[in-house]
This record gives structure tokens, C-alpha cells and sequence, in this order.
């Protein structure tokens, strides 16, 4: 019985699998009001089925990339559950469960934009191998990346903000069940070790760095 | 008369740079606290810096509680409740603190509590002895300088506070004039005390009401330097640092003492990190002498931010039948009720 975990964007997915197949999901836009929503929805999750939490065996959370408060949201829910139930737990992060939710017919470029002319993205072949690991990236670096690239699809939430070109677009519906497939066996980490990975550092300490 | 069985709070404090967690019995008698501080880590930018605060919280979260637990030796099932900070402070920090709260509330079917953060810093003073009311609590803190009224047990009237900066703040941005490392504020109080207050400060906000203003008095202070500067006379930062506190303290010990006039106190605590201020402490226990009020001043360990005194204030919010469902969402501005 896997919970699947993701609060890195503006919406919040979530779900629960039992042998490959779905008990209960969510998927709903919420923005600002995602710390206050994020719980109870879970909760409800619960209440739509008869699975109590202790009957998790693992955790699989989104550790990022994204909106840095929406990971924190997620990723603290997880680890505190993982933690106090001691249950298994794992990451995974956004850019990979939204290569894996696509099918792997083309090289897989997912992109989450980050302002200022930067994305988060990786390149995934179509035998799951990196091409570019997920990185914090210009547009104009990532364009480069890609002109070796005959034929790639982009999958992103953020079509008009994206400044590099495909042939094909994909928006980005996470399929829960895929994700949690490809997931259940990765090895299991410390609940006190499982943290954002934000790939970006604060503006504070990029200031500090660049003196 | 029907046996009251004790109350186990654990409280979850994550307001600014301070992650921790405490559990304390009744609302009086503290079980086993855990404070990770990030002092070390913010002193490098001058001040706190809100997004490595949050991702500091976020790292530190779990093994704050376990520790917490561990020293206590206690499991999360022989917890009655949890209280938590939802406000005011910094948002991406209080949520880490929340999150966790209402997580451990949910899975174990605990009464969940919202603590104000300046309620848990007047409470941390029923660690040390009961409340007697009316009660004047003056609180001053890097974020707060507030003069409150409480005629029982939770009944909070805000009578005045700052219009401007906290004096906690106005504290550490002169020390940073001064040439002292963050946090300035303490290490301003010491250099004070080898000095004479010979230069010249305005009292701030000298008037009728019951609030506070340090903007003017720190501008007052950096122009001070600056002129001192130009001059080419050399700033004595003893003096400079006495003749700050002098005015500081006073403007604060002038408006309680109105407060104490006018609501016919009879009882006297002070909470918040300046409270550690030596200067302030000695005047304050000067001004209950004169006023014939009993003074409470909680010790140093209780003045900081602290999951010990959420706890404490959660006790009594629970008596009062303040307890929150899993909607419940931090706020940066939270007025006391």
C-alpha cells in the first residue's frame, strides 16, 4: 500500500496505490491556500477508502523541483508520517515523475519554468537514461543542450512562459500509478534525511557566493 | 471533588529561526525541551534570512521531535495535545512548525491547538509561578513591543504597542551602527555598561498613548554616527551605546508605568527575548518596587523563542476551548485575541 506525495506546484497530487491499482487520488489547483488544504484533503483521501494511515508500507514524496514552499508542505507531511509511523520512505523528484508519466516513445524533455530566463529541467532517452540530469538551467543552456537533439517532446504546465520549441508539447497530468510502479522498490531513505532538493540556492546566499 | 488528570501538551514553535519542540505537563511543569537554533547560520547575513530560515525548519523538524521525545522519554501516544504556533511570524517558517503539528494531530487523533505567538511568550512566565490578575504584560522581542492587559486566564487587551520596529530590532539594527555581529542586541547591552550616556536621543514617542515608536530613535542613532563622522570625532560606542539604552529603556519603562497607573495593576510580567536586557530588568524590578506591583521576569531560557512556552499557553487555550481541525494555516500578522 504506497501514499504518493506531490505539493511542488500549484497543484496538489496525491494518491494512494495497492497492487498496481488506484484506491483514491487527488487533483486540484490551490495555490496559497495549499498549506491550509494540503491535510485535510489527505485526510479525505483516507476517508474515501477503508486504508487507515498505519496501513502505508511506503511513502513516495516529491522533493522538488518547484515552488519552494509547496515542496516544504509536502515533503514535511511526509517525513513527519514516515517518521513517527515509522514507515519506509523515498523521493522522487518532479521532473522525473513527469518523464515517467509520459510515454517514452521520444527523448523526454520536462520543464518547469523559474523565472528570469531559468527552467528547472532534465532529458530523459526512451530507455529512462539521463541525457541532462535535472538541473537548475537558462533557457539559452538548455537550447544548447537540445540542438544536438533531432526529435524531443517538452512536457510542461507552463507552455507560454517555456522559451525553447518542440514539435511536440505535452501538458503534464501525473499518472500515479505509473510513477508509484516505477518508484516502489527505490531504496528507502532516513525520514530525517529526506529534504527538498530545490536545485537552486536562496537569492541570499547566490548574492553571497557571487562577492 | 473528582480527580483532574494531568495534561500532556507537546508544543512546535517555528515562528523565526528557532526550531523546536517541548512537552510540558499542566501547563506549568516543563517535561524535556529541544531548541536547534540557527543563529550561526543567519549571522553571516546580517539578520535572518527568511527562505534559509524555512529550509533550515524543514531539515531540522523531525529530529527536534524525536529528540524532544527521547529526552522526555515519552512516545507520541502518551501526548494529550499538540500546540502550535500559527502566528505572527515568518510564513515559510511557521508552516514547517504547522505542517508537523497537524500531521502528528491527524495520524494520532490528538486535539490540535493554535498558539499565538506572543500568548506562548506571556505564558512562559506560568513556568515559573501562577498568574494573578489584572496582569500588565509588557513584551519585547526582536518582532514584538506590546503592552497587554489580561484580566483572566486568556482574556488579551492589547493596550498600545509599536507603531514602527520592534525594540528588539531597533536594538540589533544600532548595534549593527556600532560595529557589533548579529544579533547585536545582547552584546549592545554589555558595551552599555561601560558607558555614560553622554550623547544627546530623542525619547521616542513621548505622549498620552500607550504605544511605541524605535524608527525615529535608530535614524536618530545612525545620523548621530554619521555626523560624528564627518566631524572626524571619534564615536565612543560605550556612550553611544549607554546613551541608546538609556532612552530606549526609559520610553518603555514610562509607558508600562502609565499602563500600571491607569488599569489599577497589580501584577507585572515581562516576556520576550529583551527581557534577557540587563538594563531593562533592573529598571523594571525598580519600577514594581515603586508602584508597589509584583514583578515576573522569566529566566533567560524562557525569554528566547521557545516550543516550552507554546506548550504552556496551549494548556491554558485548551481550557478556554481553543483548539483548531486540520484547516487550520499559519499567519504572518495574527492579532492576539
Amino acid at each position: 500500500m504506497i501514499l504518493y506525495i506531490d505539493t511542488s506546484s500549484n497543484y496538489l497530487y496525491a494518491g494512494i496505490v495497492k497492487e498496481g491499482k488506484l484506491q483514491a487520488e487527488i487533483k486540484k489547483e490551490y495555490g496559497h491556500q495549499l498549506s491550509q488544504e494540503a491535510l485535510p484533503e489527505i485526510v479525505s483521501m483516507f476517508e474515501s477508502t477503508r486504508i487507515v494511515p498505519k496501513d502505508i508500507t511506503k511513502i513516495i514524496v516529491v522533493n522538488g523541483p518547484g515552488s519552494f514552499t509547496g515542496i516544504r508542505i509536502g515533503i514535511t507531511i511526509a517525513k513527519v508520517y514516515a517518521w513517527s509511523l515509522n514507515i519506509p520512505i523515498t523521493t522522487i523528484t518532479s521532473l522525473e515523475a513527469m518523464a515517467i508519466t509520459s510515454k517514452n516513445d521520444l527523448i523526454r524533455v520536462p520543464i518547469i519554468d523559474a523565472r528570469r530566463g531559468y527552467c528547472y529541467a532534465t532529458i530523459v532517452d526512451e530507455n529512462d537514461n539521463f541525457i541532462l540530469e535535472p538541473a537548475y538551467i537558462t533557457y539559452e543552456n538548455l537550447k544548447k543542450e537540445l540542438e544536438e537533439i533531432k526529435n524531443y517532446k517538452i512536457i510542461t504546465n507552463d507552455q507560454d512562459k517555456v522559451e525553447v520549441t518542440a514539435k511536440t508539447w505535452e501538458s503534464y497530468n501525473p499518472d500515479i500509478v505509473k510513477i508509484v510502479d516505477k518508484y516502489k522498490n527505490k531504496e528507502e531513505l532516513n525520514p530525517h534525511a529526506v529534504n527538498p532538493n530545490y536545485l537552486k540556492l536562496t537569492e541570499a546566499e547566490e548574492s553571497r557566493n557571487s562577492c | 471533588m473528582k480527580e483532574k488528570k494531568d495534561m500532556i501538551i507537546l508544543g512546535i514553535e517555528s515562528s523565526c529561526d528557532e526550531t523546536s519542540a517541548s512537552i510540558v505537563k499542566n501547563g506549568t511543569e516543563e517535561i524535556a525541551t529541544v531548541i536547534s537554533s540557527q543563529i550561526d547560520i543567519h549571522k553571516d547575513y546580517g539578520g535572518v534570512v527568511p527562505e534559509i530560515a524555512s529550509r533550515h525548519h524543514v531539515k531540522n523538524i523531525t529530529i527536534v521531535l524525536e529528540e524532544c521525545l527521547e529526552k522526555a522519554n515519552m512516545t507520541m501516544d502518551e501526548i494529550d495535545a499538540i500546540a502550535i504556533t500559527y502566528g505572527p511570524g515568518l510564513i515559510g517558517s511557521l508552516l514547517i512548525g504547522l505542517e508537523a503539528a497537524k500531521t502528528l494531530a491527524y495520524l494520532y487523533q490528538k486535539p490540535l491547538i493554535p498558539v499565538h505567538h506572543i500568548a506562548g511568550h506571556i505564558y512562559a512566565n506560568s513556568l515559573v509561578r501562577p498568574f494573578k490578575f489584572p496582569l500588565l504584560a509588557l513584551v519585547v522581542s526582536g518582532g514584538h513591543t506590546e503592552l497587554i492587559e489580561m484580566t483572566d486566564h486568556y482574556k488579551f487587551k492589547k493596550l498600545g504597542g509599536t507603531l514602527d520596529d520592534a525594540i528588539g530590532e531597533c536594538y540589533d539594527k544600532v548595534a549593527r551602527v556600532i560595529g557589533l555581529e548579529y544579533p547585536g542586541g545582547p552584546k549592545l547591552d554589555k558595551l552599555a555598561k561601560n558607558g555614560k550616556p553622554t550623547y544627546k536621543l530623542p525619547i521616542p514617542l513621548h505622549d498620552d498613548s500607550y504605544n511605541f515608536s524605535f524608527s525615529g530613535l535608530k535614524s536618530a542613532v545612525i545620523n548621530l554616527a554619521h555626523n560624528e563622522e564627518q566631524r572626524e570625532h571619534e564615536l565612543n560606542k560605550e556612550n553611544l551605546a549607554a546613551s541608546f539604552q538609556k532612552v530606549a529603556v526609559e520610553s518603555v519603562i514610562s509607558k508600562t508605568r502609565k499602563a500600571i497607573e491607569e488599569n489599577k495593576i497589580k501584577y507585572l510580567i515581562v516576556a520576550g527575548g529583551v527581557a534577557a536586557n540587563q538594563i531593562l530588568r533592573k529598571e523594571i524590578e525598580n519600577l514594581g518596587e515603586e508602584m508597589n506591583v509584583e514583578v515576573s521576569i522569566p529566566p533567560m531560557k524562557y525569554c528566547t523563542d521557545n516550543a516550552t512556552m507554546i506548550a504552556a499557553a496551549g494548556y491554558y487555550a485548551y481550557l478556554d476551548g481553543r483548539t483548531a481541525d486540520l484547516s487550520l494555516n499559519s499567519t504572518s500578522t495574527a492579532t492576539l485575541k
